[in-house]
């Protein structure tokens, strides 16, 4: 307890050994012209304070210690003047190696990322862990922009020796040495405001755009391409590391203005900023159109009258002058909320579905770093995790599985996108003949790779892990994607390669269920997971026509029961009971036989009719509710979708619902309707209008649809109402 | 001063009588087979339900949607319209409703398909 009453938060027998600890590190004196001094026993004393971070923090499971050096400036006031004062002509000076090395394993623990485990929370948990959290910014901040050295540089150079060394001659130290710095730049990579917490200093200092700057200038991109690039080799067991800082550093990241030029950087900024203009200037225009040309008081009213000479009361005069104003204004009144459940969207350092701005020279560093790694470091390193993974090794976390399809999607992604730019410079240049072939990319796209995407797609989806889920479904996308580029292009053996990996990914009717499962399961996941499985739905649906096209004769491996047999089998066992036990096995047996597959002919609109369900329709109603929000390729998305549902499938009464109308109607003629400026409103409006025409013209047609606008139709009512008669259902006798 | 006390009931026990809260209106399966209900919403379509049909799109469904939520907000006034639309939509997954639905469809079924189909 201090003297005015104010209790400290710590143990004060623990704040005084630490902080005698600290001091005694060493300090700056003034007849040193204020440089930095080591104390005596500086070693002693860094391996002291270890101690007492690992043997009261962690086992005692506090953070008293760490609170304690937050408070005593450790890291700014010494680490970093100690690690600093290890000039590069000095790499050789054995005793300040081991004592920068000693800095830094005190500098890993203390930019750990604290993990909110509530169940495991204690009350000292609760009281340290928002102050630590913005220590650890303040910690990230003077590391990254520290003025003396580059510390991460310094960094490097502990680990250098150990690194040398070919991976047989490292000892278990030199491993941990190497994962100890690995680890500091995750640390650093990943630290950033958390959400919901105002920081006080200037976010521009620990930025993602910072961090790439820092990562540039102190070489650390050129250590991580260099491990990645012989990862198999010279590396192993680093490999789920490097993943994690390289996951850290591209998360949310726009790939597209990645590879913008500088001048294009700058005028699809002007261009975005007009576009804001032009968005705002609708916004106002559809709000001045129903504003009141009168000042508040005047006190307009005006009625609706209704059946039964039963009248509702209005005010305002924007209400006298439209009938559907009239009835917004009434409804705007209501006061009552239906309960509703929050959406599941998850924020924190593993989320890659918030966005990323860089700047110019961010975004250059990163790229030029993105291109040599799909160059070099892009097969040995996801191959080599893809491995890892499969074979469940000890060091891969559940979280690196997330991480390694988000990555490799993202780079795919990067690779299409860098190959398109290539392709408009080259159309320039008349030296065409420099075809690449995809085999920058090859490792990712093998039938053991498939192997390991579908199982993690199912088991995420069958866990409920929405998050893996989503990266999974992202990555999958962007390997047909990838693919069917590679259809496209003009060598030949990269064709002969992207039709038989089509044929492999399409042959699977599992593969089929699966995606079509996962469209109509949707249910408040967040945004991010419903931009991914509409992404992926309306990929593969659109790739899986093409490809059905070009081959009409593609066969599908299905894995259908056949119960038929299975009673049939049955009324010919053997009815004495001991014979019960062989009847089993080989029922079982037979069971078997009927999993297994057989093929059958393929049938696109077949398959495409599993997307016709409501629950596929409520889906990408979903994400049409964002419309205001959405990218013009999003947009198109939906609107093909719907396109596809009314028109090709003919199943417009799918779309007949009035909650959908409603957000049609609200989307071309407002308020706060599609923007009509935009490119893609003219689509969405022929398709609203041919909808609406369809709707009334069937409501004239089958009165009995009335009702039916109010519900979720099952497909059997829903044939009914469009064709006007039953589905024909093959049945066996 | 106990007397006084008595005068003024200070020492009577007061009864605390709970009063029991007005029963929250609820937009239910009974509510919506109501005759306010789905049965008015028929009956008032044939009625009233007119189109104009082609390049009268927009006021068309604007009319379609005015027809709905005066309607609904004739059968529950409190809830906004696109709220109650959804309180309606969940309310037709249940099974008394889901039988009234075939009913209504089967109404207008084409006589000799039903015979067909028995």
């Amino acid at each position: 307890e201090f003297a005015n009453g104010v209790k400290d938060v710590v143990d004060p027998e623990v704040r005084a050994y630490v902080s005698s600890l600290v001091t005694a590190l060493g300090g700056s004196g003034a007849d040193e012209n204020g440089q930095y001094v080591l104390g005596d026993d500086a070693l002693a004393c860094l391996r002291d304070l270890k101690r007492w971070l690992k043997l009261y923090d962690e086992k005692a499971n506090r953070l008293d210690v760490a609170r304690c050096l937050a408070e005593s400036n450790l890291v700014g006031g010494d680490l970093l003047q100690i690690l600093a004062a290890w000039p590069e002509n000095a790499t050789d000076d054995k005793m300040k190696a081991k004592i920068a090395l000693a800095c830094l394993e005190l500098l890993v623990p203390l930019t750990w990322p604290i993990e909110k485990n509530l169940a495991q929370m204690t009350v000292n948990h609760h009281r340290h862990i928002p102050y630590l959290e913005i220590a650890q910014l303040g910690y990230k901040r003077s590391i990254i922009n520290f003025d003396g050295a580059r510390i991460l540089n310094t960094a490097v150079r502990c680990a250098l020796p150990s690194m040398a060394q070919s991976p047989v001659d490292r000892s278990t130290r030199d491993e941990g040495i190497i994962k100890i710095v690995l680890y500091f730049f995750r640390n650093m990579a990943l630290i950033a405001p958390p959400p919901n917490v105002k920081y006080d200093g200037d976010e521009a200092d620990i930025s993602r755009s910072a961090t790439i700057d820092a990562f540039d200038y102190q070489d650390i991109f050129h250590l991580l391409l260099m491990m990645c690039s012989t990862m198999g080799e010279d590396f192993n067991t680093q490999d789920v590391v490097v993943m994690d800082i390289l996951f850290h550093l591209v998360k949310g990241v726009d790939i597209e203005k990645l590879f913008m030029t500088e001048t294009q950087l700058g005028n699809s900024q002007t261009d975005e900023l007009v576009e804001l203009r032009k968005k705002e200037a609708a916004l106002l225009r559809g709000y001045q159109k129903s504003a009141p040309s009168r000042h508040n008081r005047f006190g307009a009213m005006a009625w609706i009258s209704r059946e039964n000479s039963k009248k509702t009361a209005i005010s305002g005069q924007s209400a006298m002058t439209d009938a559907t104003k009239g009835l917004a204004k009434m409804d705007s009144t209501k006061k009552f909320k239906p309960p509703r459940r929050a959406q599941k969207g998850y924020t924190g350092p593993m989320d890659f579905d918030a966005p990323v701005t860089l700047s110019p020279t961010a975004t250059k560093h990163l790229r030029s770093f993105v291109e040599d790694f799909i160059d070099s470091g892009f097969n040995p390193l996801f191959s080599h995790i893809r491995k890892a993974i499969d074979r469940e090794a000890e060091r891969v976390l559940e979280i690196h599985s997330r991480q390694f399809f988000y990555l490799v999607g993202w780079f795919l992604e990067a690779e299409r996108v860098r190959r398109k730019t290539k392709a408009v410079t080259r159309s320039k240049s008349p030296a065409a003949s420099d075809i690449e072939s995809f085999s920058l990319v090859a490792g990712v796209l093998n039938q053991e790779m498939f192997v390991t995407l579908n199982k993690a797609m199912d088991t995420a989806y069958e866990n409920k892990v929405w998050n893996d889920l989503s990266a999974s479904m992202r990555c999958f996308t962007q390997i047909l994607l990838t693919v069917q580029e590679m259809s496209e292009c003009p060598l030949e053996d990269d064709q002969d390669i992207a039709e038989n990996i089509l044929s492999r990914i399409f042959y699977e009717e599992t593969t089929h269920d699966r995606v079509a499962n996962i469209t109509r399961t949707y249910k408040d996941q967040g945004f991010g997971y419903l931009d991914a499985c509409t992404e992926l739905c309306h990929n593969y649906l659109r790739i899986l026509e093409q490809y059905s096209k070009q081959n009409v004769d593609l066969q599908v491996r299905s894995k259908r029961r056949v119960r038929r047999n299975k009673k049939a089998a049955r009324a010919a066992g053997n009815d004495e009971p001991e014979d019960d036990v062989i009847d089993e096995s080989e029922n079982e047996d037979e069971a078997k036989a009927e999993q297994a597959s057989r093929e059958r002919k393929f049938d696109f609109k077949r398959f495409a009719a599993r997307f016709l369900v409501q629950g596929c329709v409520d889906t990408f109603i979903a994400f049409t509710h964002f419309y205001n929000d959405l990218k013009p390729s999003q947009l198109k998305r939906a609107h093909r979708y719907f396109y596809r549902v009314a028109f090709k499938q003919e199943m417009s009464v799918m779309l007949f619902r009035v909650d959908i109308i409603a957000l049609f109607y609200k989307m071309i003629k407002g308020p706060e309707g599609l923007d009509s400026s935009l490119p893609s409103f003219k689509e969405w409006n022929d398709l609203v209008k041919q909808l609406i025409k369809k709707c009334t013209r069937k409501m004239e047609e089958r009165p009995e649809l009335v009702v039916e606008m109010l519900f979720s139709k099952i497909s059997s009512t829903a044939h009914f109402l469009e064709y006007g008669y039953d589905k024909q259902t093959v049945t066996s006798k | 001063s106990r007397k006084r006390g008595d005068d003024l009931g200070l020492d009577e026990e007061i009864e605390v009588t709970k009063k029991p809260r007005a029963p929250r209106v609820k937009l239910d399966e009974h509510r919506l087979l109501s005759d306010a209900g789905i049965p008015k919403l028929r009956k008032k379509a044939k009625a009233h339900l007119k189109f104009k049909g082609k390049g009268h799109e927009y006021s068309d469904a604007a009319n379609l949607l005015a027809f709905y939520q005066l309607w609904l907000d004739d059968l529950f006034p409190k809830a906004k319209f696109l709220d109650a639309l959804s309180m309606v939509e969940k309310l037709g997954h249940k099974k008394q409703i889901q039988t009234m639905r075939m009913e209504w469809i089967n109404e207008g079924r084409p006589r000799s398909s039903v015979h067909e189909d028995t």
